[in-house]
């Protein structure tokens, strides 16, 4: 085996590798969104340490109070089960939130701005937090 | 002579009568064929829904053509066939009554006086009909030949005449059948099988006519042209775009923000004022909140109030434009929206294909074109657990 060849199997070896290690989509503009919200999260409270999927979970699971009284939930719309459609209620289909399922979650600044902008008033009546926002694209990213 | 066409009742003798051929083959397939014709469009027109309207436009036309037909007949056909003959036949109306009140009527070959007015009487409402019909296909369908030229608010005129001459048709069929049974009974002759057969029979004392020949090739060349001719202006006319269709472009950020939670409604469904207080509202809009960023409102703000049912011709933008006083951003909600949706079953709306009243495009297959066409409905199916 010529030496290049060597080279050439080595790096491709190495980038399967890299790309198992790595979580199933990552997405630059992602850890962008998540590392502003996290810059947000220590300026907030200076012992912030992260954030967690489980609280995350917790998050959109939950029944919350607050809000408008037809959507008490994340899963109002987004179903259950995040890799699963969801629906809206005029009755749309929402693609699954789950990123294992649907790529293109939560990678662009706007979109993601402005729908936890809403979602957040139609749910809980008050706007998330960056720690809450943060949990829950872990939460469906690593989902 | 010719046209001399009844004698004195009262002069049968025992022997059978002579039968003599009245009606023509293409006079006696007129008929029946504007028999199955009148009764296609009176069934589509009254009692189907309204997603039969093309075959109603079907029988619609067919209708135009038996009558262009007959009236050319009507001068080339053979004797019984000719308009003459029929209009000649009405001088003795005097006679014919006056017979009919003591219950022995003059016989006749051919139309009978009332007989031959009520022909003429249905030529006058049917072409009425035909004419109006294309009015109102024109002016609230914005469709058809017309639709270039007739507006909403003729055509929805149009409308009402043409519901009062179907009304007037039906009395006139009920009073034509009528007037056959009562004449065959009479007369002790079986009108109807003449009109099968085409023979009658000859009374006594009646001198057999030399009747006018048909001109077939003279009919055959005249209904030609005129077919060729009106198809041709029909033709030019329907290739004018109809009017009050605005051509509206297409707006993705309107598409892609309205549309996010439902199908992205028509600008033409709800007039100006309504649009300007939805999206002046938008953080409270139905139990939810759909706010926007300025610059995306504003330029939403511009599409809608530019295409707006006030912009539109179409029936739907004439009549949402009447909203409901309480409800002023709600299409749903208009009076027009509740009685044309009134007799379908909330479970429909509920199924998993169409889920809420304003997913309008379940049913409404060109509801992007904001026309609603009535033959673009197509119920979907509910299947049922
Ligand atoms: C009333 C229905 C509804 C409720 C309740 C709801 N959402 Fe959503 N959400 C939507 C719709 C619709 C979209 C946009 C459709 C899409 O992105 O597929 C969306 C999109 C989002 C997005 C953007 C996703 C992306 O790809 O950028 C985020 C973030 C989000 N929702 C968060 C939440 C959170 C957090 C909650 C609970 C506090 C919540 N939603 C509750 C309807 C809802
Ligand atoms: C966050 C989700 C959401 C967004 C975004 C949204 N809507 Fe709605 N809209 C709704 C819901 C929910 C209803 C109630 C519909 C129902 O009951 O089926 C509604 C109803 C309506 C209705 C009334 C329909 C009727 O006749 O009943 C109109 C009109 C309307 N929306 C226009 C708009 C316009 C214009 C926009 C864009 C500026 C918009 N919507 C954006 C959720 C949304
Ligand atoms: C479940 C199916 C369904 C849905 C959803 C629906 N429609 Fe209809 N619509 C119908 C049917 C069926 C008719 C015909 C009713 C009749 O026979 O008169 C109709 C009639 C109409 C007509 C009159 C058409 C004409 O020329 O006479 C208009 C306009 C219309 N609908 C608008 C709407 C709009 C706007 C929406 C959404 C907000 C909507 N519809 C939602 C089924 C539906």
């Amino acid at each position: 085996m010529s030496n290049s060849r060597k080279i050439a199997l080595i790096s491709l070896l190495s980038l399967t590798n890299l790309a198992m290690v790595l979580p199933a989509a990552a997405d630059p503009a992602r850890d962008a969104i998540l590392a502003t919200l996290a810059e947000e999260a220590k300026k907030a409270d200076p012992a912030f340490g992260g954030f967690s999927a489980e609280r995350g979970q917790a998050f959109f699971a939950a029944k919350h109070t607050g809000g408008k009284p037809d959507t008490p939930s994340c899963t109002s719309c987004h179903s259950q089960d995040p890799t699963a459609a969801g629906e809206t209620r005029a009755g749309k289909r929402i693609e699954p939130m789950a990123v294992s399922k649907n790529p293109s979650r939560f990678n662009k600044v706007e979109e993601v701005n402005k729908w936890f902008g809403r979602n957040c008033n139609s749910v809980l009546g008050r706007e998330c937090t960056a720690v809450e926002k943060g949990d829950f694209i872990t939460y469906l990213s690593a989902k | 002579m010719t046209g001399q066409n009844y004698a004195v009742a009262g002069d049968e003798g025992s022997q059978p009568p002579q039968m003599v051929r009245v009606w023509d083959g293409p006079t006696r397939l007129f008929h029946w064929l504007l028999v199955v014709s009148v009764a296609v469009a009176m069934l589509t027109g009254f009692l189907a829904p309204e997603w039969w309207m093309g075959t109603h436009l079907f029988a619609g036309y067919a209708i135009v053509l038996l009558l262009a037909f007959r009236l050319i007949w009507g001068v080339f056909g053979s004797e019984y066939a000719r308009l003459i003959n029929l209009a000649r036949s009405t001088r003795y109306l005097g006679a014919y009554v006056r017979g009919l009140a003591l219950l022995r009527p003059p016989h006749y070959v051919g139309h009978n006086p009332v007989g031959a007015l009520m022909i003429f009487a249905f030529f006058g409402v049917f072409l009425g009909l035909v004419a109006t019909g294309l009015m109102v296909q024109a002016g609230e369908e914005k469709q058809g030949p017309l639709a270039g030229i007739v507006g909403y608010a003729v055509g929805h005129a149009g409308k009402e005449v043409h519901e009062f001459l179907a009304f007037a048709a039906l009395a006139m069929i009920a009073i034509h059948i009528a007037g056959v049974l009562v004449e065959s009974w009479l007369q002790n002759v079986n009108l109807t099988r003449g009109m099968i057969d085409g023979r009658m029979p000859l009374p006594r004392g009646f001198r057999v006519p030399t009747p006018r020949a048909a001109r077939p090739l003279a009919a055959g060349a005249v209904m030609l042209l005129i077919t060729s001719l009106s198809s041709a202006t029909l033709y030019g006319l329907s290739r004018m775009p109809p009017l009050g269709i605005p051509i509206m472009p297409e707006n993705a950020t309107y598409r892609s923000e309205c549309g996010a939670c439902h199908w992205s409604f028509h600008p033409s469904l709800l007039p100006k004022t309504s649009w300007e207080q939805l999206l002046a509202e938008l953080d409270e809009h139905f139990g939810e909140d759909a706010s926007l960023p300025a610059d995306k409102k504003d330029e939403i703000a511009r599409y809608l109030s530019a295409y707006s049912a006030e912009s539109w011709d179409t029936e739907a933008a004439n009549r949402f434009r009447l909203v409901s006083a309480s409800d002023p951003m709600q299409i749903t909600k208009t009076s027009y929206w509740v009685a044309k949706h009134r007799q379908i079953d909330t479970k429909i709306f509920q199924s998993a294909a169409v889920k809420s009243s304003s997913n309008c495009t379940a049913c409404h297959k060109d509801a992007d074109t904001g026309r609603f066409d009535d033959q673009k409905i197509e119920m979907p199916k509910v299947s049922r657990p």
